[in-house]
């Protein structure tokens, strides 16, 4: 009887008896895999071109800046009223409003649509561990586009600057505002899109109504703001005369919130504005849900007082009224997120 | 210890629906077929036991522990749902690796299963394509993979044979058999198919309109009804009379003798009788009642 030379073993079924680690992992791993998602990290190279195209726009006005204060020189810069760290966030807000309505939904929607939910919903993971782990995953992508521009701008600023280390020295002011500020951001860029992802299955219906939210509010507090600037600089001549008509100042006053003017738009738009006049726009600044945040952001940058010219105070509204609506801005699609993962399970 | 499943006057409302009333049952170790027509409330059943519900009265414990109330206890269950639960975008690779963390396996050992368990379920060749590009029978195949990746004490699967062909199906069953026999992985398996409890399962929970029919171990089921059927020529009055005096409850069933309850010593008796009076045998065997006049007797 001849012996085998070789032999095939069939190692059957080994069992797992390593570590389970239960909830904390499942959270991580759905965190870490939201992060993925976002950059389209794991799947072809198609679902990269979107993210890498918004992290170019977001830091692409940043090296222009920075190379144009490096050319001028510090003076000129000055003399030119050159957007600084302070402005950035109001020159690529519209991009990052954009960018979250897009990408966040992706996060939520599919999960739901192709079922992928149920297989989460019965390991160690509670639905509040799903969305709040989903939710952190975009706040910390939307903090690293937000963050992105900054760094680029103050790095290149600090590069371009005679003493680097002098300049990084004068103005490490910059360094927690911007910091704070994108943290106030990212809440509403995370949380509106969130929000809207969770109440359909398709990505494209949350991302359109996102930026329907977004460019309507805009508008249409744009727009009140120059029905009221204009009346009022009519208003000059003849009080009676309430003549409306939105001209080219309307043009202006929508670079207010969504265009890249930063700080010198404002003071020409405010040069138009009387102090008496524009309560109701001012107002209407409560809706624009897209520019809360940079509200917000102002007062962290200290512009509220500094900068501007009193006049301009009609288009603004007291810090503690930009702050507590900011808070309701993000408090109720909070609300709306929660509530509705808590319904998957009844 | 508790036992694996147990259903406590499970009850489970949606709106004006009772999808399940009262239900008491418990489920050992083993295969066990949920069996039952679309709307019996199998589905529902199951995910209570996973958790995806809440009952609206009564309980429903997995080891003792309530997985509706308690996340941790679904660390040792897998499910595998009736409909699409996979994203086309990623690989099955990627795919598994990630379901065996979310159940909290650490990177380096999910990997490991991942490999382990797509060789299993014989994906071994496919696993680096996107899911989107698979065939049914492929993506039933997935579905079980993820419900086995973090090596459970008990799964769940919710109609694994649907839509798949004949052959498909065998392949299904074939892998769900080795899951429960080799594995040593308890399986709670709903089907409205007959062929595959029968072949499949070593005990059967019939649920009809919310309620439990029947339930005990497949075997038992088609054994305790087994019935010899004897046909000869002539003389039947003759063997009926030999069979009876034998102490076989013996009645005449057409041109055929029927004898319930028949065991080894019964089939002596039989061939004594039947040597005794000298009768020409025809045909005598036995005939099984399956599991399917069980239910339609039950339908009817």
């Amino acid at each position: 009887m001849s012996t085998p030379e070789g032999q095939v073993f069939d190692l059957g079924y080994r069992h797992y008896d390593g570590p389970r680690e239960g909830r904390g992992r499942a959270r991580r791993a759905l965190f870490v895999n939201g992060i993925r998602t976002c950059f389209g990290l794991g799947r072809g190279a198609w679902a990269k071109v979107l993210p890498i195209l918004f992290l170019v726009s977001v830091m692409a006005p940043a090296a222009v800046l920075s190379i144009m204060a490096g050319l001028l020189g510090e003076v000129f810069a000055d003399v030119l009223n050159l957007p600084g760290p302070q402005d950035y966030y109001q020159i690529v807000s519209p991009i990052l409003l954009i960018f979250a309505a897009i990408i966040a939904p992706e996060l939520l929607c599919p999960d739901r649509q192709n079922g992928v939910i149920n297989l989460y919903l019965v390991r160690p993971l509670s639905s509040n561990d799903y969305v709040v782990s989903r939710w952190l995953a975009f706040f910390v992508v939307s903090l690293v586009f937000i963050y992105a521009g900054q760094v680029v701008l103050l790095a290149g600023l600090a590069m371009g600057s005679q003493e680097p280390l002098d300049y990084l020295r004068e103005n490490w002011a910059h360094f927690p505002r911007f910091l704070l500020a994108g943290l106030t951001i990212a809440a509403v860029t995370t949380t509106i899109p969130l929000a809207a992802a969770s109440l359909t299955t398709r990505r494209a219906y949350a991302s359109l109504a996102v930026i329907g939210l977004f460019v309507v509010s805009t508008v249409v507090v744009a727009a009140l703001n120059a029905v009221e600037c204009t009346s009022s600089s009519d208003a000059e001549g003849s009080v009676s005369s309430q003549q409306v008509e939105p001209d080219s100042t309307s043009d202006r006053s929508v670079v207010v919130t969504f265009g890249p003017g930063g700080q010198s738009e404002f003071a020409d738009l405010d040069t138009v504005c009387e102090p008496e006049f524009g309560i109701a726009g001012r107002w209407a600044r409560l809706l624009d849900f897209g520019g809360i945040p940079l509200q917000v952001s102002d007062l962290i940058f200290d512009e509220y007082d500094e900068e501007l010219t009193p006049d301009s105070e009609q288009i603004r509204l007291p810090p503690a009224v930009s702050v507590a609506w900011w808070a309701i801005v993000v408090a109720v699609p909070a609300g709306i997120l929660w509530a509705r993962y808590r319904r998957l399970v009844t | 210890m508790p036992p694996l499943l147990e259903a406590t006057d499970l009850t489970k409302r949606y709106g004006s629906t009772l999808a399940l009333d009262g239900v008491n049952f418990t489920v050992d170790r083993g295969i066990t077929g949920l069996l039952g027509p679309n709307g019996a409330g199998k589905s529902t059943a199951m995910k209570l036991f996973l958790g995806l519900l809440i009952p609206t009265s009564g309980s429903a414990t997995v080891m003792g522990e309530k997985p509706y109330e308690n996340v941790m206890a679904r660390t040792q269950l897998g499910y595998m749902p009736e409909h699409d639960c996979l994203p086309p975008a990623m690989t099955a690779t990627e795919f598994l690796a990630h379901m065996a963390q979310i159940s909290g396996l650490p990177p380096g050992a999910a990997r490991s299963r991942t490999a382990d368990i797509l060789r299993h379920v014989g994906l071994d060749e496919e696993r680096y394509r996107s899911i989107g590009e698979y065939s049914t029978g492929m993506k039933q195949r997935v579905k079980l993979a993820q419900a086995l990746v973090h090596d459970p004490e008990m799964v769940f699967l919710d109609e694994p044979t649907a839509g798949l062909d004949p052959i498909g199906r065998e392949e299904m069953l074939a892998l769900i058999r080795r899951t429960g026999r080799e594995f040593g992985i308890s399986i709670m398996l709903s089907t409205h198919l007959m062929g595959d409890v029968e072949t499949t399962c070593d005990r059967i929970i019939v649920l009809e309109g919310g309620t439990v029919t029947e339930a005990g171990e497949v075997a038992g089921f088609t054994a305790e009804t087994e019935t010899v059927y004897i046909d000869v020529y002539e003389d039947v009055a003759n063997l009926l009379k030999a069979l009876s005096t034998r102490g076989l409850e013996a009645t005449q069933d057409g041109v055929s003798i029927a004898v319930e309850a028949v065991g080894d010593a019964e089939y002596d008796q039989i061939r004594d009788a039947l040597a005794e009076t000298g009768s020409r045998l025809r045909r005598l065997g036995p005939r099984r009642r399956r599991l399917s006049d069980i239910f339609r007797d039950n339908t009817e």
